[in-house]
Parts: structure tokens; sequence; C-alpha cells
């Protein structure tokens, strides 16, 4: 039973005509336990934010135990009102909403421009943007920082939409998914006379809905899991995002069980949209890993 | 198309300004977020401050002055440990993660699923998790889980000697997986008929791994060797939050001393001549890296 689905083995180093020594069929057995050991391990810890949270202070801090002794919902919802969490989501469903809005019209319509109308010099371009995958992100942003300072758009949103909007990756992905449309039918738009702007919006994107889906599923999670440069636009603003709040915790007086709900509600969206877009997520994670 | 006559010219002048005008609006978010701000780190190093207005020029000052920080050589030194104990811990857990779920018919799917799953958490969050794993004492996730074999408890991070391995040990949890899928896809597109005319040579299976696998996904190892060494180098949230670079200085990274003059201090010069010096030698390692690893091949 375990052993017969290995005659359609079709890749490693194991082939099917192996599974008649006893050797290989242990070892076939022990890769499995440690493959299942690797998702256990991989998964144990969000689990037990959540197992955790359910204890209350007293528990947590003398009962040297995994599981929580009872699961009351109330004590989350005494949390979420408590930290007044219900403002973090807010603050942070419109940074993700106009991060995934730039995400994918600004990087859509830089691709269309290099993909689709190569106007003289787009080599050039499409050269300074590869390059840009390979430079450190993080060493240039304290001149960022000063410079959105100068302009005068710190404690906005603003900047934090518009920075997704410049997002090399997600350019390679539209221009590769563009350069396969048909030709033809971005052709009879331009014979109807829609200038290129109208070519991108009317014909172009809608014909690309399962990239746009690709990059809307990457920018929401990249937008919810930004820290450093929310961090330090919109810090003691009205406008902290989740995890902006979530790094004050550090230093103030919430107890650990609060500071484990309040992880506990800043990966719940992350796991949902996971669940929810498993098979999207599954088919880009080449492309998008190589990236990160 | 030259010899043509102007309205021919014309044509093709008025597409490529409305090819460019497309491209205008990627073109300004791409100065102001990505390239402008590398060319701004330069001038900005050069330069007294106060605040973010420019003060005088200085010349190399700023440089010389981050070499006197007594911040700046304990970072220095503990990135190198860092990308020593990324290559130990982090480098060959995904090839063998790959290698063994490329093995596997059951639940592969699954596998690949789980293993991927920490990629996509927050960074923040998980490495506050992490540090209620590494609690000293015994109500601490790591000391409950050695107390059920019967270890005593440890202090994890606290011990200098053990803070930069364990922080490479969670950053290895996060982004193992999404790695290891990675050289999946690179596994699999060797070609079986590889494996089946070692088999028939009589080739075991570490032969075959040792002398297939390894060399069909080489050039997947080389790429993600220097991305791992460039992204091990400006380690930042890991050490900021778990550790605040302590104890005494013992995981300081080379990021966190330019967060400190930025943010802690709000000397931005200083900030981006440390910027300046990590982006030199990152382009520079990646150049040389290149360079060697052509020739080899």
């Amino acid at each position: 039973m375990f052993f017969k689905k290995y005659r359609d083995k079709e890749e490693g180093v194991i082939r099917s005509f192996d599974m008649g020594s006893p050797g290989v069929k242990v070892a076939a057995a022990v890769i499995f336990i440690i493959c299942v050991v690797m998702v256990i391990i991989a998964i144990f810890p969000s689990v037990w934010v959540f197992l955790a949270s359910f204890k209350d202070i007293k528990e947590f801090r003398r009962n040297p135990t995994i599981f929580p002794s009872t699961f009351d919902i109330a004590k989350f919802i005494k949390t979420w009102n408590d930290l007044d969490f219900f403002q973090y989501y807010i603050n942070s469903m419109i940074s993700v909403t106009g991060s995934v809005i730039c995400a994918i019209f600004f990087n859509g319509l830089m691709a269309y421009g290099l993909g689709i109308l190569k106007p003289k010099g787009h080599k050039i371009v499409f050269a300074m943007v590869l390059w840009s995958l390979l430079i450190p992100a993080t060493t240039s942003l304290v001149a960022l920082f000063v410079n959105i300072n100068r302009i005068g758009l710190n404690g906005s949103f603003v900047p934090l939409w518009l920075a997704m909007g410049a997002n090399a990756f997600y350019v390679v992905l539209f221009k590769q998914f563009f350069e396969q449309l048909p030709k033809s039918l971005i052709e009879a738009a331009t014979l109807d006379g829609c200038g290129n702007l109208q070519t991108f919006t009317r014909v172009v994107l809608p014909l690309s809905r399962p990239i746009m889906m690709v990059v809307a599923i990457f920018a929401l999670n990249a937008a919810w899991s930004d820290f450093l440069l929310p961090f330090l636009l919109l810090a003691n603003t009205p406008k902290e995002t989740v995890m902006v709040r979530l790094f004050a915790f550090r230093t103030s007086n919430a107890t650990d069980v609060e500071v484990l709900r309040a992880i506990a509600f800043s990966i719940l969206p992350p796991i949902i949209l996971f669940a929810v877009f498993q098979k999207q997520i599954m088919q880009n994670v080449v492309s998008a890993g190589i990236k990160g | 198309m030259r010899g043509k006559k102007s309205p021919w010219n014309q044509a093709v002048l008025k597409r490529n300004i409305s090819g460019w005008l497309i491209l205008l609006p990627g073109l300004i978010l791409f100065s102001f977020f990505v390239w402008e701000p590398l060319l701004e780190s330069v001038r900005l190093s050069l330069y007294t401050a106060r605040g973010v207005q420019l003060q005088e020029f200085v010349g190399l000052q700023n440089y010389i002055d981050v070499f006197k920080h007594p911040d700046f050589a304990p970072a220095v030194i503990n990135t190198f440990k860092y990308t020593f104990w990324s290559l130990v811990i982090g480098f060959l857990m995904p090839i063998g993660m790959a290698a063994l779920i490329t093995e596997t018919v059951h639940l592969k799917g699954t596998f690949r699923l789980g293993v991927y799953f920490p990629n996509i958490m927050p960074g923040l969050a998980m490495v506050l998790m992490w540090g209620y794993f590494f609690t000293p004492g015994k109500t601490g996730v790591l000391n409950i889980l050695l107390n059920l074999v019967g270890i005593s408890p440890q202090v994890w991070l606290t011990n200098p000697n053990m803070t930069i391995p364990l922080i490479i040990v969670i950053l290895t949890w996060k982004s193992a997986g999404a790695t290891a899928l990675i050289y999946m896809a690179s596994m699999g597109n060797i070609s079986p008929q590889l494996y089946e005319a070692a088999a028939i040579d009589g080739a075991r299976l570490w032969s075959r791994f040792r002398h297939i696998t390894i060399p069909g996904i080489m050039g997947t190892i080389k790429m993600l060797l220097i991305l791992q060494i460039i992204a091990v180098f400006q380690i930042l949230y890991e050490p900021l939050v778990l550790t605040n670079g302590g104890p005494n200085n013992a995981s300081i990274s080379i990021m966190q001393v330019v967060y400190r003059y930025a943010f802690q201090n709000f000397n931005y010069p200083m900030a981006a001549a440390v910027s300046v010096m990590i982006c030199a030698v990152l382009v520079l390692l990646t150049v040389l890296y290149f360079r060697v690893t052509r020739e080899t091949d």
C-alpha cells in the first residue's frame, strides 16, 4: 500500500525499480517521516501562538504546558477591545489597499511600456529595473526616509502606497505575461482609436486577470507584513499599522499574553490569505523566492 | 526606416513619445524610491546635516568617524559571524529538505505547502514569537519541550556565544522552506533517464545524488548562495527585536548600526556613510563572485 505508489514516481534519486530492496523501502519510509517532522516544525510555532493566547497571564507564567486549560474566545475579544486593534486593522487595510492598487497599476503600466510598446531605449530602462533587483534595498532606506521628509510626506500613507508601485519583481512578472498576450487584440484596440492608456486599462488589464491576482496576493502580504518604512513614517501618529503597533508592544506595559494575542491578530490575515489562495501562491513561489 | 520621408518618421516619433509617456509614471516612482536614494546616500554621507537639511561638505570625515565608533568593529565582526553561521546552518538545510521532499510520493503537496508556510508570516510577528520560544526559565516554550525529554532549562539568547547561531536558526526556520521549493523545481528539471542510466551502471542512491542531483542543481546553488549572503549581511529585525544587539553588543549587526545612527541619534549622514559602505561591499562581492564562478565553469 504505502510502497505501491512509488511505482509512478517520476523524479528524484529513488526509482520505482529500487523498491524491491528492503533497504530502499526503509529509506523511503524514513524520508516520509522526516518530511512530516519538518512540516510540524514549520507549523507548530504559529499554532502555539493561538494555543498560548488562550491562557491567562497567571497560567502563562506558572504552568509549563503547551496546551491551555480552557479555550475561551472571550479573552481574545477582550484584548482586541483593550488594545484597540480595530483601529490598527483599519489602518493596515488602508495601507494594504492603496499598496495593492499601486502595485498593479504602476508596475503593470511600466511592464506594458517595456513589454508591448517598446519605445526606443526601453532596453536601458529594463536593464536598470533588473539591476535594482540585485542592489540591497535596505541600504538606501535612510536616504529614502530623508527624501520623504523633505517633501513633507511623513505621517502619510501615500509614500507606502507609491513605494509598492516601484517593484522590479512585479514589473518582471507583468512583462513576462504581457509578452504572451495575442498581439492582434492589442492592435485591434489601437485601430479602434484607443490611446495607449485606454488600451492598457480596457484591453491589456482585463486580459491579465491571472497575473493581476498573483501580484495582488504578493503585494497584499508584503504590505501587511511591511514594518520598517511604516514604522519610520507612521509611528506615534493615529495612522499606526498593525506591525508598527506590534513593535511598540516590545516596550509597553502590555502583559505577555496580550502581546501573544496581538501576534495572533497580526498573523491571522496572512494565514487566511494563504489558505484561500494557496494554489496561486504555490505556482509562483519559485519566481518569488529568487527575488526575496 | 531611416530613408523614408517625414510622415513615417513623425509616426515613429509619435509612437516613441507616447510609449515614453506610458513609462513616465513608473520612471518617476523608480527614480524616487529606488535609484535616486542610492545616489542621495552617497551625497548625504559627504555632508553634515541638521535634521534632514544638509549643512556643509566634509568629504570623507563621516566615514572616518564611523570607524571610530565603538559599535562599528563588533558590528562588522558579527556580520561575518552571521554570514558564517548562515552558511553552516542555513545553506545546506534547504538543499536537504528539497532532496527529501523530492523523494516522497505521498502528501507531497502538503509537504510543499507546509515548509513554505513560515515564509508568508510577517517577519516582525515571527521574531516576537520566537522571543517566547527562547524565554529562559521553565515557561519558555523550548524549555517546556526540553523538559518533556528530561533536559534542564537553557538560557538561550542571553548566552553571548549562542545568540548569533540561534538568530540564524530563526532566520533559517523562516526562509528554508521557500528556498527548498526553488531547489525542488531545479531538481524536478533533471532528466529521470540520467538516474536510470546510473542505476543500470550500479550506482547506489547516495552516489546518484552526489553525481547527478548535485551537478544538476549547481547553477541554482551558486545563485542562491550569493543571494543568501546578501540577505544575511542586511539582517536587522531579528537582533533589533530579540536582543537589541546584546548581550553587550554580542549580536549587533551592521544594519543595526545604520538604524541607531539614523533613527535613534538622527544623524543621517553617518547612517548614510555606513549604508554606502555596506552597499559597496555587497556590490563588489557580487561582481567578484560572478567573475570567480564563471571562471570555474
